[in-house]
């Protein structure tokens, strides 16, 4: 695609995206705080987060057919939530991308992500943990709570994007946390947005983006092992999965 | 001159309580930076050589200041002198 037709691109894109957002987030808003008054805290909670979650299909959808989303559930029945999810980070997409798994997730998340105007407040409110702005043990508790109200939690383990094209090797609180809660851990690998945008820019390339949930590693699997052997185990397991999907892309 | 015994153990621990790869089991491997640890594995690690070597390591100094495999070497062969001092 040559500089104009990008150039134009990203201006259709990006004032869809802000014409959406202004449009959709204030009445999502609207409904959550008009029923607020009369709904449990925890059912307010959940409200909102499936907002969240429409807010981000609509936005990924709207972007068709100059960016397509695929998603691919190779999840195998048995295991249930909720889920500790263990994705790969290249984009800053991958967020809005969460959108397609069918359950009530909070995202895991670093500083960074709190100061996204507006967006950064509705993760505050829909409770997203800032895993920097906590000791461990804090850490451990506020996520045990929420997987106990079923809801399930999602970490990028990198804790960076990726710019080389490679996995980064894996932070340790996702597996502590499976280790504490016997929650199942479910790998999520993302390919083809390292582009949509790439990290340190704001440019949107066209692509297709696929994100292929593999099935969950359970209790029973990783009951033996330490944190950092669960660890390196779901690395491999996304890492070889990522080679698969890449090469046939 | 370490001990061969508690250089094969220590390795062991590394090869069967965190499924490293012998072949990266040198002794200057950093173990965070070469071996990916991180400062709460290092709890696990712990637990594992004291179970390996009947040892009690103790949270003191010494095992801050552990930085590659060979320090975890000496540490164990100190800790195992000093316990064998403190038996006879």
């Amino acid at each position: 695609m040559n500089r104009a037709a990008l150039f134009f691109l990203n201006v259709y894109l990006y004032s869809l995206f802000l014409f959406i957002s202004g449009l959709v987030t204030p009445i999502l808003t609207g409904v959550v705080v008009a029923l607020a008054p009369i709904s449990p805290r925890r059912r307010s909670m959940k409200r909102f987060r499936r907002f969240i979650s429409w807010y981000g299909k609509i936005i990924t959808r709207a972007a068709y057919p100059f960016i397509k989303v695929r998603y691919e559930d190779h999840a195998e029945q048995g295991a249930e939530g909720p889920f500790i999810f263990v994705c790969n980070h290249q984009s800053a997409s991958d967020p809005f991308l969460m959108s397609v798994l069918p359950h009530e997730c909070v995202q895991i998340v670093n500083i960074w992500p709190f100061r996204i105007p507006v967006l950064g407040v509705y993760a505050r409110f829909a409770g997203y943990l800032n895993i920097r702005m906590m000791s461990h043990g804090q850490f451990i508790e506020k996520a045990s709570r929420l997987l106990e109200q079923g809801v399930s939690v999602i970490f990028f383990p990198e804790g960076t994007r990726s710019t080389t094209g490679k996995m980064g090797s894996f932070h340790g609180a996702a597996f502590r946390l499976a280790l504490e809660t016997k929650a199942p851990v479910v790998p999520l690998c993302i390919t083809g947005n390292a582009q949509i945008p790439p990290k340190g820019s704001l440019l949107l390339r066209p692509g297709t983006i696929r994100i292929r949930r593999l099935p969950a590693v359970t209790w029973n699997e990783y009951k033996d092992v330490n944190a950092f052997t669960l660890k390196n185990r779901v690395w491999k397991i996304i890492d070889r999965e990522l080679t698969s999907m890449e090469s046939k892309a | 001159m370490i001990d061969q015994d508690i250089i094969n153990k220590t390795n062991k621990v590394f090869e069967e309580s965190f499924e490293i790869e012998k072949e990266r089991l040198v002794p200057t491997a950093h173990i965070f930076t070469d071996l990916g640890l991180d400062s709460l594995d290092i709890v696990d690690l712990v637990v594992a050589l004291q179970n390996t070597f009947g040892v009690k390591i103790r949270n003191e100094e010494r095992v801050r200041d552990i930085r590659t495999l060979e320090d975890i070497y000496k540490f164990i062969a100190e800790m195992k002198k000093e316990e064998a001092g403190k038996t006879s």
